[in-house]
């Protein structure tokens, strides 16, 4: 007991351990998995981040030009990004923010031209 | 008459609010001697009103009239100290209101209820032997279980029973269900019987019974202030000085058992009180 | 009270995992433990039918929120073995360097846990103020917190350079002060020693007759740890287990806190040693045949049986955890404790329930 005694009186005058999350987050780490971000300018919809997935969170379909990407199945694991033939993948440092909707990302990929990608909620 | 009915509601409303605003200190004090933040002063009340607006829901009958008989005894006890009563009565009062409680606890099968209502009849028998041993020496120095006679004594209660306070700190930390006698329901459910008491309790009927919390550490603490009741300051002090060490000795010391409680912790306390009334009688 | 059934979890509030135990008990004694299983089971182990042996590494890390860098290390060291890979020195080292990082968050979220489950609410605060510093070392080295995520067959996928080494050593620094200052309230407290000396006591027979692994047999007396046997870079390192004698809750205790220094100095000699290259080497071809892995978790031994034939999938994937291992002693030493004892003696295990049913 008295072991204890310094010590949460110690506590009880210096600031505490805590943070105020939403208001005030933490500086994020450099090498943080967060989100995963496609470049559609980069992708050549070769399916190998789908072949490779963990959590089979991707479906790349070659047909429509589409690269979809379910963030609620995604593990956030590297994989892809470590896989992906071009660099079109990536990861942020930052996480993905609570949602209140399940959404799932689709991106319309033409592989020649390189146009911008489209967002949709689903 | 008029009178007597407005001083007791005045002091119920003090003795809720200041008990609910010590609840909410001991929380945020928690805390920080734990390095946390804490939540915000009027949370106990936030979170009373919120089981008050809950939906009423009892096993049987007893579970729902418990709550209200052991909230009126705190409050008839807590009043009757206001009007400078008899100590003795208090503390029978007082006493009614813990029974209310462990039957309430006891009216339900669960066997965590159960369990604990049992380790509660021991807390209630160690706490209050010693409270009538502090009546005893109230007796003892006053020729009187009045309280109104004690703030005429020359000095302070503590310099006379100095040893009878040791066994009351004991008593309080039982009360406050503070670690290392967080025995039959503490304020997490991190037990293994995880309200205690309180598990069965849902809703209005539990805030009912915080309320009764909050009085009864209000009524202990005041008891708390007639070691020092010769002078008003002595009268504040004494009693937050108390409450802080009980804190404290809740972040320094792990939960212990009840056969632990009864037999050092009362025997300690007992044989301390015996012989501080001994010493006050010879 | 005669013959009380007590439904100990698997929702119990002073239970980190949802463990479940039928307990009866007579006057606050408990007669007998019944543990029940399946509350949490995935079928991780049958995902190997529809998941090729590379994105099992992934899987296997799941097992297991707590130790899941040692799942992973696990798989990947029988796989190598299989396909006859040799991982890079440095990517040993390193492989050391999470692993003890691992083993030191855990025993200290053990230890937190451990206070808790005997009213100790302070110390708990206290140590996971400790360990908060060691998750940071995760994120900022491999990226995640707790799912590290970096081992793969032949190799690691992060590396350490010498900046991150150097912060690690001087965060290794504050967390050594952190744990010492916490260790006589754990190893001295009047109150602590109460709870913990002479509960749920396990001779060194009655443990190796139930098949105790890890720091539960340690505390008996038997020097066993799966790091004796070299695997990553341990064979390079200097250590002893920590052994103690008396097999109680208190013994266990004691086990864990050494070894949270033997940790330290683990993590302190590998980035001494760290030596230059690559991280890892590429991997052609298809495991075939079967084998038996083993590492040594911060709750004991793991034991990986693989077998594979050649094909994408394996063919079997069988996962014992140390937890499943521990789990028969409770049996033995929760009869006729005090029920306020039963969360002490069952966290002196340290339960990992999701490892157990995977």
């Amino acid at each position: 007991m008295v072991f204890m005694i310094p010590v949460v009186l110690k506590n009880l005058f210096s600031r505490c351990a805590t943070r105020p999350y939403p208001q005030s987050p933490r500086k994020l780490f450099a090498g943080s998995r967060g989100q995963l971000v496609n470049d559609a300018g980069k992708c050549i919809l070769c399916g190998t981040c789908a072949r490779t997935c963990p959590s089979q969170c991707l479906t790349v379909s070659r047909k429509e030009g589409l690269w979809q990407y379910e963030p609620f199945a995604c593990v956030f694991c590297g994989v892809c990004v470590e896989a992906c033939p071009t660099g079109s993948l990536s990861q942020l440092s930052q996480w993905r923010p609570a949602v209140r909707e399940r959404e799932s990302v689709v991106l319309k990929v033409e592989v020649k031209s390189g146009e911008e990608g489209k967002r949709h909620r689903a | 008459m008029m009178k007597t009915t407005a001083l007791a509601l005045a002091v119920l409303c003090a003795a809720v609010l200041l008990g609910g605003l010590l609840s909410g200190i001991d929380r945020r004090l928690t805390a920080r001697l734990q390095s946390r933040q804490g939540p915000p002063l009027i949370q106990p009340f936030l979170d009373v009103i919120k089981l008050m607006a809950k939906e009423r829901m009892v096993t049987n009958p007893w579970q729902a009239f418990s709550p209200v008989a052991s909230l009126a005894a705190a409050a008839v006890a807590l009043v009757l100290f206001a009007l400078q009563g008899d100590l003795l009565v208090i503390l029978f009062v007082h006493m009614v209101g813990g029974v209310f409680l462990v039957l309430g606890a006891m009216a339900s099968p669960s066997p965590y209820s159960q369990t604990a209502s049992q380790r509660e009849l021991w807390q209630m028998l160690s706490c209050e032997t010693l409270l009538f041993l502090i009546a005893g020496a109230l007796y003892l120095t006053t020729g009187s279980f009045r309280l109104s006679e004690l703030s005429a004594l020359p000095e302070p209660l503590l310099y006379r029973l100095p040893l009878l306070f040791a066994a009351f700190f004991f008593a309080l930390t039982v009360k406050m269900r503070k670690s290392p006698f967080d025995l039959a329901g503490c304020h997490h459910a991190h037990q293994e019987l995880v309200r205690g008491v309180f598990t069965e309790y849902v809703g209005p009927y539990l805030g009912l019974l915080e309320i009764a919390h909050w009085l009864e550490v209000m009524l202990y603490l005041a008891i708390c202030s007639l070691f020092w009741a010769t002078d008003a300051k002595g009268m504040i002090l004494l009693p937050l000085a108390v409450f802080f060490a009980v804190i404290v000795l809740d972040n320094v010391a792990a939960r212990l058992t009840w056969r632990w409680m009864l037999g050092w912790g009362w025997g300690a306390s007992f044989i301390l009180s015996a012989f501080n009334l001994f010493w006050l009688k010879g | 009270m005669a013959g009380t059934v007590i439904p100990f979890g698997p929702q119990h509030p002073v239970l980190p995992e949802p463990l479940h135990l039928n307990l009866k008990i007579e006057d606050e004694i408990v007669i007998s433990a019944t543990p029940a299983f399946g509350y949490v089971h995935r079928g991780l182990e049958k995902l190997a039918d529809i998941r090729d042996f590379r994105q099992m590494i992934q899987v296997v890390e799941r097992v297991c929120g707590i130790c899941s860098m040692i799942h992973a290390l696990t798989y990947c060291q029988g796989l190598e073995s299989l396909m006859g890979v040799e991982p890079p020195p440095r990517a040993r080292f390193l492989r050391v360097i999470w692993s003890e990082l691992h083993r030191l968050h855990s025993h200290l979220l053990w230890l937190g846990l451990f206070a808790d489950a005997m009213g100790f609410e302070s110390l708990f605060m206290q140590l996971w103020k400790v360990r908060e510093r060691i998750m940071d070392m995760n994120e900022a080295t491999a990226g995640n917190r707790v799912i590290l995520s970096v081992n793969v067959i032949g190799g690691v996928r992060r590396d350490l350079d010498p900046g991150q080494t150097g912060w690690i050593l001087s965060e290794l620094a504050e967390v050594e002060k952190g744990i010492k200052a916490m260790g006589r309230t754990i190893l001295h407290d009047y109150t602590v020693q109460k709870r913990t000396r002479g509960k749920g006591v396990l001779s060194r027979e009655q443990a190796l007759e139930l098949g105790c692994v890890g720091p539960m047999l340690r505390s008996c007396g038997v020097a066993q740890d799966m790091r004796l046997l070299g695997y990553a870079a341990y064979g390079e390192l200097d250590f002893a287990p920590v052994v103690e004698r008396d097999g109680d809750c208190y013994a266990r205790c004691r086990v864990r806190f050494a070894e949270l220094g033997q940790s330290i100095d683990l993590i302190r000699q590998s980035i001494g040693k760290l030596p230059a290259g690559d991280i890892s080497v590429p991997v052609k071809g298809r495991p075939e045949g079967e084998i038996v892995a083993r590492a040594e978790q911060p709750r004991g031994e793991c034991l990986y049986y693989i077998k594979a034939n050649g094909g994408k999938f394996l063919d079997r994937l069988r996962i014992r955890t140390p937890t499943f291992a521990n789990i028969p002693a409770l049996t033995v030493m929760l009869p006729g404790i005090e029920l306020a004892d039963v969360p002490v003696v069952l966290l002196s295990i340290d339960p990992c329930v999701s490892c157990t049913e995977r």
